[in-house]
């Protein structure tokens, strides 16, 4: 690819997801120029191929919104002209946001606009007609359940989707979804998350707790299917199973904490607030098992990390989860909400010889050097902008 | 009499509850003064004053305390008494002060009650009756000492020893009470919730091609319609031909109908959003049977309306519900959380012959008319402020 490419990586905010940071870093190794804009909220990089354009303060905003207005009065007039008719043409949003998370985009101009959360593709269509290449990505909640539960997405992917120049699945049961709302299987590449598996050092297990050590981590959200796996605990209980579970990014979870002093569960579960990465990875080396109890998923990067790292996954097949795992090979795979299984399982994941246990996260970990390396993302995600510019 | 309630908001249109009894309260020739955040403008039924934000803008905030301070002039002794009963709790003097400007407005009234409606919001004000010389009464109606408690430990410690009486909506509400660290400090005074049962009536005879479920509730994790999804999901899988109304809105919504769509139940539910009393009545007078699943819940006015309208009940036994509708008496209780028990019981009250649905209908219609009439509430409320005296 020539030297120079410019892609702008929007997730809304200038520090974004682990996944997207990692992304955005793989980039800058290989010398595109990354722009990022949105709200100023921390940043991950400091390089000279990354460039922040974002805003935060009030006065800040003022200072940015004068800069760009001027800008591109004087450089790029009749660009601005195009520009404000569309930002006229919405009657939602107030045009001085617009103006704010516009004017910065068109100035630039990156030859690709990454969007990474495709509910907002909407406001972003815009960019095609400047030139610039949208590339929206098909990730979480926003393809998996935002369309099924909200007539609304679901019209506005059927309506916007066709008009896309390309699409990235991080997952094939992702990239079959979106595939409902009209877009083009052509369009679609799937780009499989991966880590940078030198910072995930793989251990094998020497003894498999007594109770047992599960672990979940992820936010508080209806899809992580918490509820679920908080159901499947107290079987456990009931039948005597000796466990600990830990969910980490739900400590002020209502629903949670009320489900869990009603199943009695006040021994057994904990739930602790987010903590930094580094601090999962520490957290997820102490435990036996990864949980994720999901009710629906792309690829859940939480997963990888613990197939990386030597954590045996008993995972809900949703989504793109039996993508990575082959049940009972590198890990399991339960049918989602299925709290019986679910706690079958565990009991046969306790039930483990040292030895069974070790094959199957060798086997996991192989998967992941296999499939789900950062190099193997980052060039998948190069091929994708190169097809995008030469066509 | 001269009472002062406190509530969130005045009471919407739907809020029979707490609309009949200031009705009541006035009927028996006492004064009833609500304050609150949040008032509506359609509200008349009595005088209301308004209380301020708790976030105050920096900018504004000078001008407002200053107007607040000189208009507690009059007050003054009230202020004084507040202010030391708060010191010798340790409050400190910019806590106290905060405080003052955020209920000045109870400094300013004569009153012989102060009744908070919710337990929550009593928390920080426990002083404030003692301060103006008024009873102080606590109503807890479920989220307050169910949930609330569970992230804020020992939130009503202080609350305990200052109240005066308690009302509570259920035996189950007042059993969490002494899960709370209540010790009998006051009296406790169950009375249950009412609703209009003249105008929950219906002499419709309905004809469904299939069974027609019904639920009216926000669409809150606490009403547990994951739980009732599941089992339904289980019963079309049975081969029962059904359709579920889900009545309300709320902040589980997308969780519920994604949930609906992934248990293939999209064509057999439908979410109708928020309604008015008459196209609930319109709903429920076409339903057969009504589910209330929750895991957590005060009373439930919603199921004392359906019984009202004739429909069968099954709900879960969260607190309050097992006294709304007695098992196998005038509906049926499930335990919480178990959608195989509740496909299993509603598919044994589909299978009852028509004479026991009859009887089961009727008893839990002349259940509801004597046992929660708003007159009788009217009365017990009357009594609750009388006889503490």
């Amino acid at each position: 690819m020539k030297k120079g490419i410019t892609v702008a990586v929007y997730s809304g905010v200038s520090k974004s997801t682990t996944f997207i940071e990692r992304l955005i870093k793989g980039l800058v190794k290989k010398n595109v120029n990354v722009l990022v804009f949105g709200v100023a909220n921390g940043k991950c990089f400091q390089s000279k191929s990354i460039k922040y354009h974002c805003y935060g303060s009030k006065l800040n905003k003022l200072i940015r919104l004068c800069k760009y207005t001027l800008l591109l009065s004087l450089f790029k007039p009749k660009d601005k002209i195009r520009l404000d008719e569309i930002i006229k043409s919405n009657t939602i949003e107030p045009k001085r946001v617009l103006r704010l998370k516009y004017y910065p985009v068109l100035y630039y101009k990156p030859d690709i606009f990454h969007l990474q959360w495709a509910k907002s593709i909407k406001d972003w269509m815009w960019v095609q007609e400047f030139g610039m290449k949208l590339v929206v990505s098909l990730r979480g909640t926003h393809i998996t359940i935002s369309p099924k539960a909200n007539p609304f997405y679901k019209d506005l992917y059927l309506e916007l989707f066709p008009k896309v120049t390309a699409f990235h699945a991080v997952s094939e049961s992702i990239s079959k979804e979106a595939e409902k709302y009209n877009a083009d299987p052509d369009k679609i590449n799937v780009v499989k998350s991966g880590l940078l598996l030198e910072s995930f050092q793989f251990q094998s297990k020497k003894q498999i707790y007594k109770p047992l050590k599960i672990i979940s981590v992820g936010r508080s959200h209806f899809s992580k299917g918490y509820s679920f796996a908080l159901d499947a605990m107290a079987i456990l209980k009931e039948k005597k199973t000796a466990f600990h579970y830990t969910i980490i990014g739900v400590e002020e979870d209502e629903k949670l904490i009320h489900q869990r002093s009603q199943l009695q569960l006040k021994k057994e579960v904990t739930l602790k607030e987010s903590v930094s990465f580094s601090k999962v990875k520490e957290e997820l080396k102490d435990a036996d098992v990864l949980l994720l109890s999901s009710i629906e998923e792309g690829i859940a990067n939480v997963v990888l990390e613990a197939m990386a790292l030597g954590i045996l996954v008993v995972s809900s097949n949703c989504g793109g989860m039996n993508e990575v795992i082959t049940n009972e090979e590198n890990g399991f795979l339960v049918p989602p909400r299925d709290i019986n299984a679910m706690a079958n399982c565990i009991m046969e994941v306790k039930n483990l010889s040292e030895s069974d246990y070790n094959t199957i996260i060798k086997k996991a970990r192989l998967k992941i050097e296999q499939n789900h390396s950062h190099e193997k993302m980052v060039s998948g995600m190069l091929n994708l902008y190169k097809t995008v510019l030469n066509n | 009499m001269r009472i002062g309630l406190i509530l969130s908001a005045s009471p919407g249109y739907s809020e029979t509850f707490l609309k009949s009894k200031i009705l009541g309260l006035k009927e028996k020739g006492h004064s009833v003064l609500l304050f609150c955040q949040k008032s509506n403008p359609d509200f008349s039924l009595c005088e209301v004053r308004k209380l301020p934000s708790v976030s105050i803008r920096k900018g504004a905030l000078l001008f407002k305390l200053i107007i607040a301070y000189l208009s507690l002039i009059p007050h003054v002794n009230c202020v004084i008494k507040y202010y030391k009963l708060e010191r010798k709790e340790g409050v400190s003097v910019f806590q106290i002060m905060k405080k003052v400007y955020l209920n000045a407005a109870f400094f300013k009234e004569k009153l012989d009650w102060l009744h908070f409606g919710f337990g929550t919001l009593s928390i920080g004000r426990e002083n404030l009756a003692k301060a103006i010389d008024a009873k102080l009464a606590v109503s807890f109606r479920g989220f307050d000492i169910g949930i609330y408690p569970l992230k804020h430990p020992n939130c009503y410690a202080k609350l305990w020893n200052k109240v005066d009486k308690i009302h509570v909506i259920s035996n189950d509400i007042k059993t969490l009470l002494y899960s709370n660290n209540f010790k009998d400090q006051a009296p406790v005074v169950k009375i249950t919730p009412a609703i209009d049962v003249d105008f929950f009536t219906t002499t419709q005879n309905k004809e469904n091609d299939s069974i027609q479920f019904i639920t009216v509730a926000r669409l809150h994790w606490k009403k547990g319609l994951d739980y009732t999804l599941e089992a339904l999901a289980l019963l079309k899988k049975q081969g029962v031909t059904f359709h579920y109304t889900i009545i309300g809105n709320g902040p589980q919504e997308e969780y519920f109908k994604f949930l609906a769509h992934q248990l293939n139940l999209s064509s057999s539910v439908t979410f109708k959003g928020q309604l008015g009393h008459d196209k609930i009545k319109e709903a429920l007078s076409e339903a057969d049977i009504y589910l209330q699943y929750s895991v957590q819940e005060g009373f439930c006015n919603a199921v004392l309306e359906a019984q009202a309208m004739g429909l069968l009940c099954v709900v879960s036994d969260a607190e309050g519900l097992s006294e709304n509708v007695l098992h196998n008496e005038t509906g049926w209780v499930v335990p919480l959380r178990k959608p195989e028990l509740l496909v299993e019981k509603i598919r044994s009250v589909i299978s009852l012959p028509q004479t026991e649905k009859d009887g089961i209908i009727q008893r839990a219609k002349d259940r509801v008319k004597h046992e929660f009439n708003v007159n009788k509430q009217q009365q017990k409320f009357y009594e609750f402020y009388e006889n503490n005296r």
